[in-house]
């Protein structure tokens, strides 16, 4: 809330100058110009030009100067305020349980953490957790505790409070989505000792160290979770580097240092408190606002950095960019293979190879996105790329359409069979395609028009978006999917995610039906040999590919940009969401 | 017995008949209202659920997660949207009758509170912009007046210019020169006044000139009407022939747009409170109409008519203030 006091409060604004040096230096010199009417008076209008011109100058010197700082960054530096600018919408509960979205992933890790986490290697690494055993079956897995935390309201992290938090993420009434699928086969957790605790699985389950590692399933505190939902959504208590401290909806999430903190993961930079005093979590859904802020120096991190900007901002040397593609699916359309016209494996080859995929991304994304071949992120070791399946090639398309009983061509230049048009309903969720994305798909569309595809691009509402994928009013969907490991590939391309929850959604958007595609994804995710589980996941994913079910774009990108005084910033490899824990102000 | 006709009965007679016509206005009024805010409730109502799709996906939902049945079915038994649409309809419009807005899908809150909390922000930056916007018009209007056909033409140019500005391209614009080149000002929202000028700027910019238009126009006609000539004729000066009888005759259209032009604020306020990031109703409302949080759109659409019904009030009573012919009729 905004709060206006009898006198005129310009303290903030001097904060606000104070916090950037060379935006200190343009307002001095060019004072005259910061009222609105001097303009209208051409002697003091040339003024303000000048004292513009000797703004930019010094800005340019003090850019300089911040380039020879980042050579010699020297030893971390505590204290001080991070604002962070989020481009995502606020969320509605700061505790990932509840729902499970990226949004809430990306300010949990700083105040939550989980049992494990995983490397940049995509090895898993301790957290909570020190060690872990499974039995032999695969039926039981015994995690040792760490026995030295606490949660930062005093209550004590151990056996009890991971049981606790296990049942709170299945009970209904916390509405879990993402966390509910990912303890799928485990049937309860027991007690061994305080700092033991064994998970008892109804089946083997080889991605459950990974589901373990993400975000949406990290510690709470058992007496904050006793809380009403309400008040647990507005603070959650963790054991993580920082404390939520106050909430003020659709302005800011204040967060404070955890001074006792003695928990990093296994790969964090540095061991104790984080250093940052504090953390301003604040969210601004405008792309072009954002990096103004950003530029500014009103804020030191933002994300969801679109192309436009990146390419702007690797030309300033006061800005930095980290680029962390998200783990789990890679972008791309999924074709609807379980009706016409897609149902025919050769209109799906037609399609891919009449779509001049590499164009438009390099020409829409500027070089800030690299094309996939692969239906799983490129972090994933685990992932198959195969490039030769996805060649331009109108016209090995255009055989293809002839062999298939689609040779013949209407009036407006597509291609028809029975009286049929050939078209592809594409409904595009605005909501989850950027607009460089949602313009590739405009690329695609007329490339295929070429070949005598007609691409319906209808862009939708999340709700309507939903509501064309749960009618199967489709024929064309890019529906990226983020989750730690290659267990995604069950949950996307096993025909069991063909059913429909009730409201509709299912998550085997191509409709994938192949019961050799099933048994290898069956198998693998209870296989915990690393090479066997590997070889069968190439195995499903060669299967996935060569059907031409889906047409990778690029990974789901994750770009960051920040002040270069910002030093340590990092995302964890397993979802790829910040944490600050290692960051601190050079300034 | 005849009362002879004194003047104090004279006076009893006509005071009553005036404060009956005083209530009977309020009680027309007071019905109007009502009826206004019922529509306004069953057509919002109506609307957002039009738009396809489950809202209780819309709650769990999000990017990036997949609901489980059995949330699902929580959701859809807590919020009732099980129920037949119509008794979902009557329901709201049975809360809404006892002043109760429901509780927010999207944001664990009940929508009362949530709606007032982001009232301030967005009533603070309505009224200053509408404050800037009059500052704005009366200068253009009275120098472009005064100024000769070129002040004429310029401030016409000027007007129309702003008029048509939109308020993204604006307050763009805004925070490239005031906060990137120049850097005075901050291009997101504080808590200080700095953080007020750009998004107030952005408002009372395009309005200014909407209103400088029309109070020019009318100040021309009054300049030239008869009223004038005979205050010159007594004697006044130049300036108060403008200020006491020209504008006040000329402002008379431009009070009673104000009512609108408040309303067409609020509008606008979705836009420059989602660019300089500020919370407020625009904003609020935008992520409801996203969310399908049909309580909070209907909270804050609600809350938009009674301020509008209340501004269209004030202006109609500055305007009897202003001009004395409306007192008698």
């Amino acid at each position: 809330m905004l709060q206006i006091g009898p006198s005129i409060d310009f303290g903030p604004i001097h904060y606000w100058i104070e916090s950037n040096n060379c935006i200190l230096v343009g307002y001095t010199s060019g004072k005259e110009t910061h009222s609105m009417h001097t303009w209208s008076n051409p002697h003091r209008a040339v003024r303000a030009v000048t004292g513009l011109a000797l703004a930019g100058l010094f800005l340019t010197g003090c850019t300089a100067n911040d380039t020879s700082n980042i050579a010699d960054t020297g030893d971390p530096v505590s204290g001080g305020t991070l604002t962070y600018a989020s481009g995502d919408a606020e969320p509605s509960c700061l505790d990932p349980h509840v729902g499970g979205n990226f949004p809430q992933g990306m300010i949990a890790a700083q105040y939550l953490e989980s049992l494990v986490s995983r490397n940049s290697a995509g090895q898993i690494i301790p957290w909570l957790a020190e060690s872990w055993t499974p039995s032999p079956d695969g039926l039981t897995w015994d995690f040792t505790l760490r026995g030295d935390v606490s949660f930062t309201d005093g209550t004590v992290f151990d056996a009890a409070a991971v049981q606790a938090n296990i049942a709170h993420l299945r009970n209904p009434t916390t509405l879990s989505s993402t966390g509910y699928l990912a303890l799928g086969k485990v049937a309860s957790t027991e007690v061994v000792s305080p700092t033991v605790v064994r998970f008892i699985m109804t089946e083997p389950d080889s991605a459950l160290l990974e589901s373990l590692s993400q975000v949406w399933l990290a510690m709470e505190s058992p007496a904050a979770l006793e809380r009403s939902q309400d008040e647990n959504c507005v603070a959650p208590v963790g054991t993580g580097p920082f404390i939520v401290d106050s909430w003020v909806k659709q302005s800011a999430i204040t967060l404070v240092r955890n001074d006792d903190y003695v928990s990093p993961p296994a790969d964090a930079d540095h061991s104790g408190p984080a250093y940052l005093d504090q953390v301003i979590w604040r969210f601004i859904p405008d792309s072009a606002s954002r990096y103004a802020a950003l530029q500014a120096g009103q804020v030191d991190v933002i994300d969801n950095a679109q192309p436009d900007t990146i390419v702007q901002a690797t030309q300033s040397d006061s800005i930095e960019h980290l680029d962390s593609p998200r783990p789990g699916s890679s972008n791309r359309i999924e074709l609807n293979s379980g009706k016409a016209p897609f149902n025919d494996v050769r209109v799906r080859e037609a399609f891919i190879r009449s779509a001049n995929v590499d164009d438009a991304v390099s020409s829409l994304f500027q070089g800030t996105a690299t094309r996939s071949y692969s239906a799983l992120s490129s972090v994933e070791s685990t992932a198959v790329s195969d490039p030769t399946l996805f060649g331009y090639d109108p016209s090995a398309a255009a055989e293809l359409l002839d062999a298939a009983g689609w040779g013949e061509t209407d009036a407006d230049g597509y291609r028809v069979k029975d009286g049929v048009r050939l078209s592809v309903q594409f409904p595009v969720s605005t909501n989850q395609s950027i607009p460089a994305e949602q313009s590739v798909f405009e690329q695609i569309q007329a490339t295929a028009k070429e070949t005598g595809f007609e691409v319906k691009l209808a862009p939708l509402d999340l709700s309507s978006w939903y509501a064309a994928l749960a009618t199967n009013d489709y024929d064309a969907v890019s529906a990226p999917y983020t989750k730690v490991g290659p267990d995604v590939l069950r949950i996307l391309y096993h025909s069991d995610s063909i059913v429909p929850a009730p409201s509709g959604y299912f998550a085997n958007l191509a409709q994938v039906n192949d019961p050799q595609i099933d048994e290898l994804l069956t198998t693998a995710a209870s296989t915990t040999d690393v090479a066997e589980r590997t070889s069968l996941y190439a195995d499903a994913q060669n299967r996935i590919l060569a059907g031409f079910y889906i047409l990778p774009l690029y990974d789901q990108q994750n770009h960051y940009l920040l002040r270069s005084d910002v030093v340590g910033l990092r995302t964890l490899p397993t979802v790829a969401v910040p944490t600050l824990y290692d960051a601190w102000l050079n300034r | 017995m005849v009362e002879p006709v004194t003047p104090a009965n004279r006076r009893r007679d006509g005071l009553a008949r005036p404060v009956f016509r005083a209530l009977g206005r309020l009680g027309a009024r007071l019905a109007g209202a009502i009826f206004v805010l019922w529509a306004v409730a069953s057509i919002t109502f109506f609307a957002v659920r039009l738009i396809p799709g489950d809202p209780a996906q819309a709650v769990l939902g999000g990017p990036g997660s997949q609901a489980s049945p059995e949330a699902l079915a929580a959701v859809s038994a807590e919020y009732g949207f099980d129920q037949p649409v119509f008794t979902q309809y009557l329901t709201q419009l049975g809360r809404l009758a006892t002043g109760d807005l429901g509780r927010s899908y999207s944001l664990n809150m009940d929508v009362g509170p949530l709606v007032l909390d982001q009232l301030g922000g967005t009533l603070l930056l309505a009224v200053l912009a509408l404050s800037l916007a009059w500052v704005i018009a009366l200068a253009l209007a009275t120098w472009s007046t005064r100024g000769g056909l070129v002040a004429a033409r310029v401030g016409s140019s000027l007007e129309i210019v702003a008029a048509a500005l939109p308020h993204f391209w604006l307050a763009t614009s805004l925070i490239v020169v005031f906060s990137i080149w120049i850097g005075v000002l901050p291009p997101i929202s504080t808590d200080s006044l700095a953080g007020l000028v750009l998004p107030v700027l952005t408002l009372a910019v395009p309005l200014a000139g909407f209103l400088g238009q029309i109070m020019r126009e009318s100040l021309l006609i009054a300049l030239e009407s008869p009223f004038v000539l005979s205050a010159r004729a007594r004697g006044e000066s130049e300036r108060g022939v403008r200020w006491v009888h020209a504008l006040r005759h000329a402002s008379l259209p431009a009070i009673s747009l104000s009512g609108w032009a408040f309303g067409s604020l609020i509008s606008g306020a979705v836009v420059v409170e989602t660019i300089f990031a500020r919370p407020g109703l625009g904003r609020t409302l935008l992520n409801a109409v996203t969310l399908r949080d049909v309580p909070v759109v209907i909270g804050v659409v609600m809350i938009v008519a009674v301020a509008y019904i209340l501004m269209t009030l004030l202006t109609d009573a500055v305007s009897r203030l202003v001009d004395p012919r409306l007192r008698l009729s």
